[in-house]
């Protein structure tokens, strides 16, 4: 289980204030401190990056900290990273199990994006890639054992296509379903509602990296 | 949970291994699992009517743990999700310790005695001024047996009022009444194992993969193990059931009461019916129609034996001749051709049909109909009374069947299928209780709508509410929440927890839970599951049993419970079993209870449980050569009645052109007041939203989560839109939920109700929607 990044909450108005500090505090820091935190982010390190954020080294050098997305975003789900970030102090990431993306249908953040950090040829929701929702603990998920949960599959916005059921005969008490949450990652965008919905302590399903598809010849 | 999980599942496996051997688990001394500590007692789940068994884990005077109890025969070890949250439902935020007494707009602690001495005062106050009748009781379907039981005697025995009504008002009652006019006799001939032996289930309007869930699991697993079956969900709403369904079929709201007519036209015009079985067991009757719809205060619609005709098959099947699938079609929505299908599914000689159905069918306006034509096409058939081949009616509280019906909390009802209104059942009453026949009323009662609309009209003087919440669940409740506020009645209520109903009260009491005091469910197939107090309520909470027969004594009346401290549960229970023996509804000794995951009644005199009644097959009361007896019904021969198509009481038109519907969701149960104050089920499902058809929104320029303003003759409320999510109306249709209690969807239901079962019907009436 990777340790989620801390991160700073902080309102448009302080960032504001913060943000014209920040440099000079970055620069101030000095190598040291820039050997531990500046280094690229990794798929242990995954950053969930508001919706149509390019990949990730280019959208370091793009963003601008210039806070609008997180500014247009209604439910607050982005937010501004803090210094633990390195390199990545005063970009946008959404942190799920506090704030999940909700898909607004017209993508507010992406518009108010000025840099191109955002990518503005995404209009279509489904068409979002933040990242892959992953079942890391499958002997901790309630569905897996043979309870009627199910909830990640319930919240997610893209059910019956990034989640599915996967039904099969429960052994153990020989007369129940076992009703398997499955996610497809041709389909989920990354947004993180499953994370964030899932009831246990350490969420099960979580938003990582996405890996891309591996082709071969066997097409069936 | 408390427990780490390594911790918790050393414990279930030594739980395991205790009832694997047979040893018993159920008290929870005689269970140590030694290695932590704690210790283990069994118990049914406190949410739905399913009946799930638990294994309640107890250290340190705390419940550590909760697991689906491998022994149970529901669920097998099994929980839905708010089953596994189960024991946080008793340590939410908030819980009632101490009695609180209304001193202007303030609620001020107080003693016991004080709460219940004013209790008591007004009470006597209002019965001298007014008479009985201006008292009343409102309680539960999550009553407990012995709660409902004291209550049943402490106001029809002790009292003399018959205004005693159950939340199962709610959603059992034309359930009960279509058993009663039927069969004779409540609840049904089948159980649980017609889901694993059947064939074909046809769901009526029921979303069972939310509302039932572990049962759901077990009907699929039957689809699993065997690919011939087949799930057909008629519905007015795709939901998580439909997505598992072999088959959709897409419904008009209020379209039940016309489709199955017309199935059942099809069934008579192709002669698909089984003969032998209706001139065996069946009788026709026409009861009254043309209807109300209960909108008016004081209403009176009852169907007396002189309303009745009889009618010969012949005749039945000439007024069944104008419902044909054409006319089906147009008005259930239902295609003809389906209706002919499905007339001819019913009747395959090679299919095993299983009816399910819940709050779709009973919370209508026309509900006992529908149920009692669901029961037609079971009869006509013949295909009811058989392992795998039955009628099935759930329910939706975990003591609906056990509390409200079998003991009878109705304002018309005595325990085990009696009446008020029958000399014969007062007496027989009066004897087991060992009083006056004369002091049981045969008035019946107020129904629930009229209990608490009497409150509006200042007719009803005080009015004690336990383990439910009316002032958000009742339907066009703002009326009912106004009179409440101008404190037009003395209310009490008794609850776990701050609740929409305590908010208006006059006096709060606070209540003792599920395992922090001892008792008995009884579940949808007949299940009488049982339980030992394992924990101490917190604070001065108390069993409502206590509450009760404190203010009994206060009211002079402490000489109806004449219990024993140390045998109360036992005494009490032998006292109300008495009404059960010999009239087909047999109970168990107490002690039987202790020792078994439930058993359904009648219960043989061996001990032995019944799992189909009316056969040969497996109820004492039918004789080996007899095949199917209903023995309740009079010459044991059941009604199919005629019940024509009557329109719902309020249908969309130019000015509201919505129908607005409510229910259920899997993470929540009922108003919240438990499932609200469990931060997991809480963060999963934080607040209502509103489902509509994607092409709907699209057309009013709604977009997800966009927020809606929704507005009904009576109410209006602004809730998020859910678009493509877990459940899509049919298109002209809305659909909430009510357990949020920040928004009181039921202030835009109509209350309009059924006029044979007085319950309200909370799935249609007609909203507009704009966004907010």
């Amino acid at each position: 289980m990777p340790t989620e990044p801390t991160h700073t909450d902080i309102s448009r108005r302080q960032f504001l204030k913060g943000s014209a500090i920040t440099p000079l505090a970055l620069m101030l820091a000095g190598s040291g401190i820039a050997a531990v935190y500046l280094r690229p982010a990794t798929a242990g390190g995954f950053t969930l990056r508001p919706p149509g954020a390019i990949t990730e080294k280019r959208f370091l050098a793009a963003c601008v900290r210039c806070g609008k997305c997180a500014q247009a975003c209604p439910y607050k789900s982005i937010k501004m990273a803090g210094g633990e970030a390195g390199v990545g102090i005063g970009t946008p990431i959404i942190i799920p199990r506090e704030m999940p993306c909700y898909l607004c249908s017209d993508l507010p953040c992406i518009k108010a994006c000025p840099s191109g950090a955002l990518d503005k040829k995404l209009e279509d929701i489904e068409k979002v890639r933040m990242g892959t929702a992953v079942i890391i603990d499958r002997e901790s998920c309630l569905s897996i054992r043979g309870l009627r949960c199910e909830v990640c599959y319930r919240q997610c916005p893209l059910i019956d296509k990034a989640i599915t059921i996967e039904p099969r005969h429960n052994t153990r008490t020989g007369e129940h379903t076992i009703m398997e949450p499955v996610v497809h990652k041709e389909k989920c965008v990354g947004c993180g509602i499953c994370e964030q919905s899932c009831v246990l302590p350490k969420p099960v399903i979580v938003v990582q990296r996405t890996v891309e598809i591996q082709k071969d010849n066997y097409e069936f | 949970m408390e427990l780490t999980r390594r911790d918790f599942i050393k414990a279930s496996a030594a739980a395991a291994a205790f009832a694997a051997v047979g040893v018993s688990v159920a008290r929870p001394k005689g269970a140590e699992a030694a290695e932590t500590g704690i210790t283990w007692g069994k118990a049914p789940c406190r949410y739905c009517g399913v009946g799930c068994c638990v294994l309640v884990g107890v250290k340190g005077g705390k419940i550590v743990a909760t697991k689906g109890d491998p022994a149970g025969p529901v669920n097998k070890g099994l929980n839905c999700i708010k089953g596994y949250f189960l024991s946080k439902a008793l340590y939410g935020k908030g819980r009632l310790t101490t009695p609180l007494i209304r001193k202007g707009n303030k609620m001020v602690e107080a003693s016991w005695d004080e709460a219940l001495t004013l209790i008591a005062s007004k009470y006597k106050e209002a019965i001298a001024a007014h008479g009985p009748d201006s008292v009343a009781m409102y309680g539960s379907g999550q009553w407990t047996i012995h709660e409902g039981y004291t209550a049943s005697k402490l106001m029809k025995g002790g009292i003399g009022t018959n205004n005693l009504e159950p939340n199962a008002r709610l959603c059992m009652a034309s359930a009960v009444v279509g058993f009663m006019n039927t069969f004779g006799s409540d609840e049904p001939m089948g159980c649980y194992d017609d889901l694993d032996l059947g064939d074909t289930y046809i769901l009526w309007g029921a979303n069972m993969a939310e509302a039932h869930p572990v049962l759901f699991s077990r009907l699929i697993d039957n689809k699993l193990k065997h690919p011939g079956v087949k799930l057909i969900d008629i519905a007015t709403r795709k939901t998580r059931t439909t997505k598992m369904a072999d088959e959709y079929i897409a419904m008009k709201p209020h379209g039940d009461l016309a489709a199955v007519n017309a199935i059942i036209h099809v069934i008579l015009r192709d002669k698909l019916y089984d003969e032998s079985f209706i001139k065996q067991h069946v009788n026709f009757k026409r009861g009254k129609e043309n209807a109300p719809y209960g909108l008016k205060d004081k209403e009176v619609f009852n169907e007396t034996p002189a309303d009745i005709k009889n009618l010969t098959f012949d005749e039945y099947k000439e007024l069944m001749k104008q419902f044909t699938p054409q006319w089906g079609e147009k008005i259930s929505g239902i295609p003809a051709k389906k209706i002919e299908e499905l007339a001819r599914i019913y009747s395959d000689k090679s299919r095993k049909v299983n009816s399910l159905w819940t709050m779709g069918v009973n919370q209508h306006a026309r509900g006992v109909w529908v149920n009692n034509l669901i029961y037609n096409l079971h009869l006509l058939t013949g295909k009811i009374c058989k392992p795998g081949e039955n009628p099935l009616s759930l329910t939706g509280q975990p003591s609906a069947c056990g509390t409200a019906r079998e003991v009878g909390t109705f304002a018309h009802r005595l325990p085990a299928d009696m009446v008020v209104m029958n000399e014969a059942h007062r007496k027989k009453t009066a004897e087991i209780w060992g009083i006056d026949p004369a002091k049981i009323s045969a008035k019946v009662g107020l129904h629930t709508m009229e209990m608490f609309r009497a409150i509006d009209r200042g007719e009803l003087k005080c009015i004690w509410i336990q383990c439910t919440n009316p002032f958000q669940s009742l339907p066009n409740v703002s009326r009912l929440r106004k009179a409440a506020e101008a404190r037009k009645a003395f209310i009490v209520v008794s609850d776990i927890y701050p609740t929409k109903s305590t908010e208006v009260a006059d006096v709060i009491l606070p209540s003792a839970s599920w395992v922090e005091k001892e008792g008995v469910f009884g579940n949808t197939e007949r299940r009488t599951q049982q339980w030992f107090k394992m924990i101490e309520p917190p604070g001065q909470a108390k069993a409502d049993t206590w509450q009760l027969i404190e203010f009994a004594k206060r009211m002079g009346l402490g000489h109806l419970f004449p219990y024993s401290e140390k045998g109360f549960y036992k005494e009490m229970w032998e006292e109300y079993r008495k009404f059960t023996i010999g009239v087909g509804k047999d109970l168990a000794p107490y002690e039987a209870y202790a020792k078994v995951r439930g058993l359904r009644w009648p219960v043989k005199p061996d001990g032995k449980e019944t799992r189909w009644r009316y056969t040969e097959t497996d109820d004492p009361y039918v004789k080996k050569g007899e095949g199917v007896k209903f023995y309740k019904a009079p010459g044991n021969k059941v009604n199919a009645w005629f019940r024509p198509y009557e329109p719902p009481a309020e249908s969309p038109d130019k000015e509201y052109p919505f129908w607005f519907c409510t229910g259920r969701l899997l993470e929540h149960w009922h108003t919240g007041t438990m499932t609200g104050r469990v931060p997991e089920l809480k963060r999963a499902v934080p607040g209502a939203t509103i489902e509509m058809h994607p092409e709907d929104a699209k057309r009013i320029g709604i977009k997800n989560r966009d927020m809606v303003r929704i507005t009904s003759r009576r109410g209006t409320i602004v809730l998020p839109a859910e678009i493509n999510g877990r459940s899509t109306p049919e298109k002209g249709s809305v659909f909430t939920t009510f357990f949020d209690e920040t928004k009181l969807i039921n202030e835009l239901c109509i209350d309009a109700f059924d006029p044979l079962s007085k319950e309200p019907d909370f799935k249609k009436c007609a909203v507009k929607i704009k966004k907010a």
